[in-house]
């Protein structure tokens, strides 16, 4: 009898555990299946056709805002590539419809829009209409930086990312917003907390790793793959931008305890001081702008950025950097003929090039040229009594976006190690005495100059 | 697997290897269901569940008013309510939601209005019936709260002395017992539902003139509704999503919350054809008024061409009414929290919203600035749209103002016409992008300065001699009577007969007279064509104007110097028309309407204009009358 009851038992447990293996094998199947169908069923959409996952999302997004009146326009680097590189084709093509889907059936992962939020008229509802037609949608909103250098403001949120999933193919909405000096911002596209992490592959977004700033681009419109839609005038020039797009906000709150320990100069001086350095910065800005010659805010003004998100009022001149390899003979003329003739040049091209400008009022605009090295950057110093030679040693830097008095200028991403190179660690305690030669603690003597080179890497006006 | 056929296999030593399958399936078994919830999370991770959305939804702010689903248990509200001579409070469920023991403060009657199925506080005001005209307001109130709101009263100090039949029926047509009778420095607390039985009442009688009745508490239960209840069933919109969350949040605000009929929170007017200041940005400076602010942007959005998302509300405070109205409008409000004091603290809010206005439009030459206490015109956006190249076309110009100081019921008549004024008058204006960033900006008075921003933006060194455009028949209306510097003697006084225009589409007249020199040639015309008025007649009688209608008449008035304002003050004062500084003049020149003729005022000699002056007449001369020990202090316009 216990035999029986324990065969009958071993059978029983026998089929418990088949069971359960069975679940195991039907469970794990499930699971490879989800985790890998993305990437499965895109590998299948993306035949060369007009009945492809991206083309039909595209077309989707298209309509909808269309008929939202959302007013966006195409950014999608690859795209925008394809397009430039067929712009003759796309030209011709008018509205009849094309035989071959060409770009937007191009496999990927997104296709990127842009929107200028303030043109933008009626947000309410939309997100619901995206909805009902098949899209899912995420939106990720931030505080409003343009606020941020207002004291104690704080208000209704903006949005910042749009991200439109149908099926397997993603539409990332990025909000543009103006700011002050003629730009457009995109924000940091930074998930809550209860945000699903799988909900796109996150990683592959093109845009909002970092916040970012654009010239404000003209548009045209145009007809891709049988759909009408905006894109810039110069699309190459958009896409240009975007690896070095990355812009970094002034540090507004380290600025108001910077005031509130050291208090702001607001004597008439001190008043006059900074509206001559903006208007200076701003000319040199246009008159290199104009050349095409990358410059970023250095020494003093970079400071004075960083430190108090303002012009230091006892600073006395405006410091621009520019690297060597973008120096052009044009430049002397350029602010000569801006109102900004030169005042002294240092070195040459080869070696310690220095330039200074004289601006309005007696603010001086100097502009010193970095020469790279393997594993640092360095500018040069001459003393022009005694010919002796300075170097400036700054660890490796790439240039952001900021911006500083209402301009879009470019600062040293990495500010802080370039400050410090610059005015050591104690760079929050205000200096008013400075000497170019000894206080800087990345200064370094250079040699001198042969005096048979004076008369070129000397020259005083 | 070769565990479970060793197991199928084995029949002999059963006992031992029993033990051991036993042992092994149990493994087997938790390995899987281990398996299970692990693939399981895995899954709903990676899926599309409705999860997500839900998160969304929350990431939008939708916050929908919380829900009790199915008939969970009844809550009760433990309320607490005191009432005496020199402190009431109220609590909530132990909280504290009304306490006032400040003295010469908070006399009369506290109403708070609660949620019937949160307990949340809607409302709080305080009805100073003691005072005239209050249980007016107070009637006004009660009657905008929605039925089935839990109302709570309780009277501090006095609240019957001018506490009138009207309000004492209300009273009782709210079931209040002691209510109509409440007599002179009686103390009193009330819980009851707005239509609904009464809750708890309790009533002390004064026993004398000189005394007070005796402190009251009343302590009651207060049942909770449901949420289905408290709620009106509007259709499920954008707009009555905005509607719902507002109303659910605060009272007093009428028929924006009647479940059947409820006003409009959208207007959509008439654009404005070739609108030149719809890209104009709106800053709306506001403080902790939020009726007034929900009047003001009604009529505000009301006007012809206004665009919506241009507006922004600046709060001084981090205030949540004001916020919920602005909501409720679908606009965008910016909190600041308050730096200073009065009027430094207004001052820089001023400073605070100006900058923040012209941040968030990098692109607008001009902002136009609003107070929360001011009606807009129907054609307030018409008006500027036609004026606004003049800034830009003037550097002679400070400001383009919707207020004339001067423009009273008697004495503005002419919606098309326009003046250059040397005051900045302030209440609805249009303040230059370059102005503000390069002149104004960079100096404007620090926070230890205790200094007006209108005072200040009319001091020589800030107006530099340029002039305002205003229109005759003013473009906003100035209805606050409790602020700063505002208090309803003062109000009626200055502000309430004051002219504002109704009507729509005004074509302005001939606006580019008003630039710098057009505008001379213009009023030296004007001038020629004036008729002179007798001046032996005194200029304070209405005869000294004759009866007639659209002439022009000038007078001329004594002003040695250009700031000798001795006689035009005693006639300002004597027109009822503003006295308290000088306002609206232009070179010794104030032009305002009589009797629907225009009636030009030039000061001799020290106005240009005086050459104007027939040889034979002598310019008016008023004595100030001899100065009162204690006259009031003239407050100041804000």
């Amino acid at each position: 009898m216990s035999r029986i009851n324990k065969n009958v038992v071993l059978v029983l447990l026998t089929l418990t555990s088949s069971a359960f293996l069975l679940f195991q094998l039907y469970y794990y199947k499930h699971y490879l299946s989800t985790k890998n169908g993305a990437g499965l069923s895109k590998s299948k959409g993306s035949r060369i056709g007009f009945d492809s996952t991206q083309w039909r999302a595209v077309k989707k997004f298209i309509m909808l805002t269309s008929n939202q009146n959302v007013p966006v326009f195409l950014i999608d680097p690859l795209i925008l590539e394809l397009i430039n590189k067929n712009f003759e084709q796309v030209k011709n093509t008018s509205h009849g419809s094309p035989s071959q889907c060409k770009f937007f059936c191009v496999p990927r992962d997104f296709t990127a829009f842009a929107l200028q939020y303030h043109l933008w008229k009626n947000e309410e509802g939309w997100f619901r209409i995206a909805e009902n037609m098949g899209f899912q949608c995420l939106k990720t909103e931030s505080k409003d930086p343009r606020l941020d250098g207002i004291d104690s403001l704080s208000g209704t949120e903006i949005p910042l990312h749009y991200i439109c999933k149908l099926a397997t193919h993603a539409i990332h909405l990025v909000v543009f917003h103006e700011r002050s000096g003629n730009y457009l911002w995109h924000g940091h596209l930074r998930l809550k907390e209860h945000i699903d992490r799988k909900f796109v592959p996150f990683r592959k977004l093109q845009f909002g790793r970092y916040p970012g700033a654009f010239d404000r681009p003209e548009l045209q419109q145009v007809t891709v793959d049988g759909l009408e839609v905006l894109i810039p005038k110069d699309p190459m020039h958009f896409v240009e931008e975007v690896p070095h797009s990355r812009f970094i906000e002034c540090r507004y709150k380290e600025a108001r305890a910077f005031f509130q320990q050291y208090l702001d100069d607001n004597t008439v001086e001190a008043v006059a001081f900074r509206k001559s350095a903006k208007e200076l910065l701003q000319l040199a800005a246009k008159t290199l702008n104009k050349l095409g010659v990358p410059f970023w805010l250095s020494s003093g003004t970079c400071l004075g950025w960083y430190r108090q998100c303002n012009i230091i009022p006892y600073s006395k001149d405006v410091d621009l950097g520019i690297f060597i390899q973008d120096y052009k003979s044009d430049i002397i003329l350029a602010f000569q003929d801006a109102g900004l003739p030169l005042k002294h040049k240092f070195g040459k091209v080869e070696d310690s090039l220095e330039l200074s400008f004289q601006g309005k009022d007696d603010v001086k605009l100097d502009v010193f040229f970095f020469y790279e090295e393997t594993d640092h950057m360095w500018n040069g110093g001459t003393q022009a009594k005694t010919g002796k030679k300075f170097k400036y040693l700054f660890p490796k830097f790439t240039l952001c976006w900021t911006e500083f008095v209402d301009m879009k200028v470019h600062v040293p991403c990495e500010t802080l190690e370039y400050i410090e190179a610059n005015y050591g660690k104690t760079w929050k305690i205000p200096v008013k005495t400075w000497d170019w030669k000894r206080s800087p603690p990345n200064v370094q003597p250079n040699g001198i100059w042969p005096i048979s080179e004076w008369d070129e890497v000397i020259q005083l006006y | 697997m070769e565990g479970i056929k060793e197991i199928k296999i084995s029949n002999r030593r059963i006992q031992e290897h029993w033990t051991g399958a036993v042992l092994f399936l149990l493994v087997t078994v938790i390995v899987n269901i281990k398996l299970i919830l692990d693939t399981r999370r895995a899954i709903s991770e990676a899926n599309e569940d409705p999860e997500p959305e839900q998160d969304y939804d929350e990431a939008l702010g939708r916050l929908e008013p919380p829900r009790r689903r199915g008939s969970g248990p009844r809550r009760v509200l433990d309320v607490e309510v005191y009432s005496s001579r020199s402190k009431v409070y109220v609590a909530v469920d132990g909280t504290t939601v009304l306490e006032d023991e400040a003295r010469e403060q908070g006399r009369g009657i506290h109403v708070i209005v609660l949620n019937q199925a949160t307990g949340h506080v809607m409302a709080k005001r305080v009805f100073d019936t003691y005072s005239p005209h209050e249980d007016e307001a107070m009637v006004l109130f009660l009657n905008m709260v929605a039925p089935g709101r839990v109302l709570i009263c309780t009277v501090k100090d006095e609240g019957s002395f001018h506490l009138k039949d009207t309000a004492k029926a209300l009273l009782r047509s709210l079931g209040s017992q002691a209510g109509p009778a409440l007599g002179w420095r009686d103390t009193w607390a009330f819980v009851g539902r707005k239509g609904g039985p009464v809750l708890g009442e309790k009533h002390s009688k004064s026993p004398a003139l000189s005394s007070w009745g005796d402190p009251v508490l009343l302590k009651t239960d207060v049942p909770l509704s449901s949420a289905e209840e408290a709620e009106c069933h509007w259709a499920d919109t954008e707009l009555n999503r905005r509607r719902r969350r507002f109303c659910s949040k605060v009272e007093g605000y009428g028929s924006v919350c009647s479940c059947k009929d409820p006003t409009p929170i959208e207007f959509s007017p008439d654009p404005l054809p070739d609108n030149k200041v719809l890209n104009v940005p709106v800053a709306v400076i506001a403080g902790n008024r939020p009726n007034y602010l929900y009047r003001m942007l009604r009529s505000l959005l009301s006007a012809q061409g206004v665009s919506p998302q241009m507006i922004t509300v600046f709060i001084d405070g981090y205030y949540e009414e004001p916020m919920d109205v602005v909501a409720l409008f679908g606009l965008r409000g910016i909190q600041h929290t308050p730096i200073s004091i009065k009027n430094a603290r207004v001052s820089q809010h001023y400073k605070a919203s100006l900058t923040a206005t012209f941040n968030l439009f990098p692109e607008a030459k001009f902002a136009v600035v609003l107070e929360e206490d001011l009606d807009i015109a129907v054609d307030f956006f018409s008006f500027l749209s036609q004026s606004i190249h003049l800034l830009e076309e003037d550097d002679s110009l400070y400001c383009i103002s919707a207020w004339n100081d001067q423009g009273y019921e008697h004495t503005a008549e002419d919606p098309a016409l326009l003046y250059r004024v040397e005051t900045m008058p302030g209440l609805g204006w249009v303040l230059r992008r370059s102005l503000y960033k390069e002149e104004l900006e960079p100096k404007w008075p620090t926070p230890e300065k205790l200094w007006d921003w209108d005072m200040w933006m009319r001091m020589p060194e800030q107006r530099r001699g340029r002039e305002c455009i205003i229109p005759d028949v003013s473009r906003s209306y100035h209805f606050g009577i409790v602020g700063l510097n505002m208090n309803g003697y003062f109000h009626e006084a200055y502000f309430k007969k004051h002219k504002f225009n109704t009507v729509p589409g005004v074509q302005l007249r001939n606006v580019d007279s008003l630039k710098k020199e057009a505008y001379e040639v213009e009023v030296h015309r004007l001038l020629s064509e004036a008729e002179v008025l007798d001046h032996s007649k005194n200029p304070c009688e209405d005869s000294f104007l004759p009866d007639t209608e659209g002439h022009t008449y000038v007078a001329f008035i004594r002003m040695e110097k250009d700031d000798d304002f001795t006689t035009w003050t005693q006639l300002a004062k004597c027109l009822h028309i503003w006295d308290l500084d000088v306002r609206g003049n232009h070179r010794g020149l104030w032009r305002l309407f009589r009797k629907k003729n225009h009636f030009l005022v030039v000061g001799v000699p020290a106005s240009p204009y005086s050459v104007k002056k027939p040889p034979s007449v002598t310019p008016i001369f008023l004595e100030p009358p001899p100065k009162e020990e204690g006259a009031p202090g003239a407050p100041e316009q804000t």
